[in-house]
């Protein structure tokens, strides 16, 4: 397969994931930032496992997720019902402080990152396939199971906990533990994302889990729609797509442009490109039974 | 014991800008009701325009101060209407979509900051603008003109705000539309246009410091801007949101802290530990150590 | 005192200073005000009788200008105001004296009466020693914050505000609200007094009783519309009226 196509599937799948990592904790409004720490950390722990500790890339992945979800609970046992912009900060300080840390740890490379990690399977071929297939066997798995929870009752508890968190409360729900769960599947999810990112390129460097990042998931989140799963799966293709194919000149000022094209979805069309009804009419024609007035579900 | 002194000196300098921020972020919460995470980027897209100004027309100071003044104020009065439109209740702080926009906005001003100025590369102030040398030096402690213009503008310019809040017409509309919106709006007060003076007085003191920003730390980067917007939304935050007192002792005290640290352990890690700390404050009280305003 | 002997001032003027026409407001589907109309002239004191939820508070709130009303008309010395600024009605004369007394609790009594003449601060001293003397507590108070003074004492500091903007209509929603008999008794002799120093009043009340008596005339509101209008006796002795809010 012709390496650019490679790249952009690959970085799609992560950018979907990432996305969804994100969606899921801000369906009780939480912007859970701290995902993109957690890509930090598991993937270089994880790269470390395999070049200095020589362990096998599927003990490492597995390990990558095990660290999101250890970090990712330990902290939502303190901000699973905290407000919205608590989780921001918490989320950001965590970037910054990982990155530090990573920045001046030598035993992870520091500055000049980790690079030659080994293929899987020992060919190119064949690692490229796999990475391809376990990406894309968690966006099957993880869009799976973010459907069923956004039809259980969970999540019609987490859409009412995004408009208002005391009423929830009142009405029996623990919004706390509903913050504990969202939060630590999004940081697992992130962990594996962080440690497949890696070998994608198969190196590790910090330019990969900057503050920007932050943003460009938020854009792809906000343009494609918060409220349905669907939104990331438009909009990482898309917004990440299109812009490889400008001239260098403007490809540069992506992050510009994408900071535009969130300003502008927010003052135009908050909801996104994909809202809940337009997801029900689709739904609602491929079942052939004809239009019905959609639920007032999701905000 | 010279250290400590020297860097608490140090702190208080640098504390008087985190406190200034966080005023200026308090003020567009309880007037304008939004929250402005790229406000401390609008100030170092300020001092950027200071820089252009200076370099410009060799170095005037006038022309330099009131070009950062003026661009901060101009910016802030730009990004109200968007600010305006994305609020769902005139009468109520809508957190989400004002953070979320002002994300957006601050993802915008530092790629450009990172792309659009001196080819990325971090900008260097004129030392005329930090004063030149130490007006004190008893050993290791020596006090520079641009901490004591930091720590002397910060002082007057609190003052002079609080005698505004306290004192003047305007003054009574903010503290009103802090206390009930909808309340002032019976009274007959036009939120809209006391919100644009919130506006517009954030701006101003955005350009101060950005101004003292330039003065004490003689340089700025792309970065400088999110680093200083995380500090400040932390000391917000631990102060509780919308108390303007808190954010004062919160600033200030950080200021010291991170001073007094960096005195004892090298550049990076002192900022870490500055972060930790605030990282641990905020786990332990979500809700910040005097309580929610809002 | 009975409500025609205790009142010197007799509305004459022909235009009503405040009138509002088949006015309808609505809040996304439910209608407060369906088709309003209401007359005050100057020299007036008029109230609105009905119960919780009737449109009362809408009705107030749109003469000041908070809703824009869907059709009808209203007018204030003419002028229709019609989905006007609050602040430019306030500026024009309108002034409200909202439910629950609407201070500023963590400001000083100066601090809210100086609010109250945001619009006008030229003639802010006058108005205050005004306002001191015929609420010599309120100079008293004058530093202490909002939040220290009793029922009474705040209800009269809302009423002080108000005079503070110089209207020529003052609407208060329910003055009674909240507070002591006694004190209730205070606040409605403060009303006519106003009324005597020349100002037209307009208020709600649900205790329609101690209202209707200090009133000229009065409207009854049920569900958003106008049921019932006439002189301040006439409601008083109208069967229905007693029965419904009279407690008769």
């Amino acid at each position: 397969m012709p390496l650019p196509l490679y790249y952009f599937l690959s970085i799609t799948a992560v950018n979907i994931l990432m996305s969804w990592a994100l969606y899921v904790p801000y369906r009780m409004a939480h912007l859970h930032f701290l995902v993109v720490a957690n890509m930090a950390i598991s993937g270089y722990a994880a790269a470390y496992m395999v070049l200095s500790l020589h362990l096998p890339f599927g003990l490492a992945l597995l390990a990558g997720f095990a660290i999101g979800a250890a970090v990712g609970f330990l902290v939502a046992l303190f901000i699973g019902d905290a407000p919205t912009f608590a989780v921001v900060i918490v989320g950001f300080t965590f970037i910054y402080i990982a990155r530090t840390v990573i920045e001046n740890t030598e035993a992870v490379g520091g500055t000049m990152g980790l690079f030659g990690l080994p293929n899987i399977g020992g060919d190119p071929a064949v690692h490229r396939w796999t990475i391809l297939s376990i990406l894309y066997g968690l966006v099957l798995l993880v869009g799976f199971l973010i459907h069923r929870f956004d039809h259980s009752q969970l999540g019609r508890a987490a859409s009412a906990a995004f408009i208002d968190k005391d009423l929830t409360t009142s009405l029996g729900i623990d919004i706390r533990k509903m913050g504990i769960l969202l939060q630590t599947f999004s940081c697992t999810l992130a962990g594996g994302c962080g440690v497949l990112y890696g070998f994608i390129y198969k190196s590790f460097h910090l330019d990969y889990f900057t503050f920007h990042v932050v943003g460009i998931l938020m854009t792809f989140i906000f343009v494609g729609g918060y409220t349905t799963l669907w939104g990331a799966v438009l909009a990482a293709p898309v917004l990440y797509g299109v812009p490889l194919l400008f001239p260098p000149e403007i490809a540069s000022w992506r992050i510009v442009i994408y900071g535009a094209l969130l300003v502008l979805v927010l003052v135009l069309k908050p909801e996104g490109v994909i809202t809940t009804r337009f997801v029900y009419r689709v739904e609602a024609l491929l079942s052939r039974k004809g239009l019905k007035q959609p639920p007032s579900t999701n905000p | 014991m010279e250290v400590f002194i020297a860097q608490v000196i140090n702190g208080i300098s640098l504390g008087s800008i985190y406190l200034l921020l966080v005023t200026g972020f308090n003020l567009l919460l309880l007037v304008a009701m939004i929250i402005h995470f790229a406000y401390p980027q609008v100030v170092v897209l300020s001092m950027y325009i200071i820089w252009l100004v200076l370099g410009y027309t060799g170095n005037n100071l006038l022309l330099g101060t009131l070009a950062g003044v003026a661009s901060s104020i101009l910016l802030n009065l730009i990004s109200a209407p968007l600010f305006q439109k994305v609020m769902e209740k005139r009468g109520e702080v809508d957190i989400n979509s004002t953070m979320v926009v002002s994300m957006g906005m601050g993802m915008i001003i530092t790629d450009v900051l990172s792309h659009g100025f001196n080819k990325g590369h971090p900008i260097a102030f004129p030392d005329t603008l930090a004063g030149g040398d130490a007006i004190v030096r008893i050993g290791l402690i020596s006090i520079l003109p641009g901490q004591v213009y930091a720590f002397g503008v910060g002082v007057v310019a609190v003052s002079a705000f609080f005698w505004l809040l306290y004192k003047t017409r305007p003054g009574r509309a903010f503290r009103a539309i802090a206390e009930d919106p909808s309340g002032a709006r019976l009274v007959g007060i036009p939120l809209l246009k006391t919100g644009l003076q919130s506006y517009a007085l954030s701006g101003l003191l955005g350009g101060l410091i950005a101004l003292l920003l330039a003065a004490l730390l003689g340089s700025a980067s792309s970065a400088l801007g999110e680093q200083v917007a995380i500090k400040v939304i932390a000391v917000s935050i631990i102060a509780g949101l919308g108390n303007l007192v808190g954010g004062l002792v919160v600033g200030l005290s950080l200021g010291i802290v991170e001073a007094v640290v960096q005195g004892y352990i090298s550049g990076t890690w002192s900022n870490v530990i500055a972060f930790v700390i605030m990282l641990v404050v905020i786990l332990a009280k979500p809700n910040g150590l005097f309580g929610l305003k809002i | 005192m009975e409500p025609n002997e205790a009142t010197t001032a007799q509305p004459t003027a022909p235009q009503p200073l405040l009138a509002l026409e088949n006015v309808t407001v609505s809040y996304g589907h439910v209608n407060a005000l369906k088709n309003a109309s209401i007359q005050v002239f100057k020299g007036e004191i008029v109230v609105l009788i009905g119960a919780n939820g009737a449109g009362k508070t809408t009705l107030l709130e749109t003469a000041l200008g908070i809703n824009t009303p869907v059709s009808g008309r209203i007018s204030f010395k003419g002028e229709p105001i019609g989905g006007v600024a609050v602040d430019r009605n306030v500026r024009a004369g309108v002034c409200l004296v909202p439910e629950g007394r609407g201070i500023f609790a963590s400001m000083s009594v100066l601090d809210n009466l100086l609010l109250g003449a945001h619009n006008n601060m030229k003639n802010a001293g006058k108005h205050r020693e005004r306002v001191y003397e015929w609420f010599p507590i309120l100079k008293k108070r004058e530093h202490q914050i909002a939040r220290t003074l009793s029922g009474g004492e705040r209800q009269m500091l809302a009423i002080g505000r108000a005079l503070m903007s110089s209207p020529e209509l003052i609407m208060v929603d329910e003055p009674s609200i909240g507070l002591a008999p006694i004190v209730v008794n205070d606040i409605f002799s403060i009303i006519r007094m106003l009324n005597q120093e020349g100002y037209t009043i307009l208020l709600s009340e649900q205790n329609a009783n101690k209202a209707l008596k200090c009133a000229h005339r009065g409207y009854v509101l049920e569900t958003g519309t106008v049921a019932l209008s006439g002189t301040a006796t006439h409601l008083l002795n109208d069967p229905g009226v007693r029965e419904a809010y009279l407690g008769a």
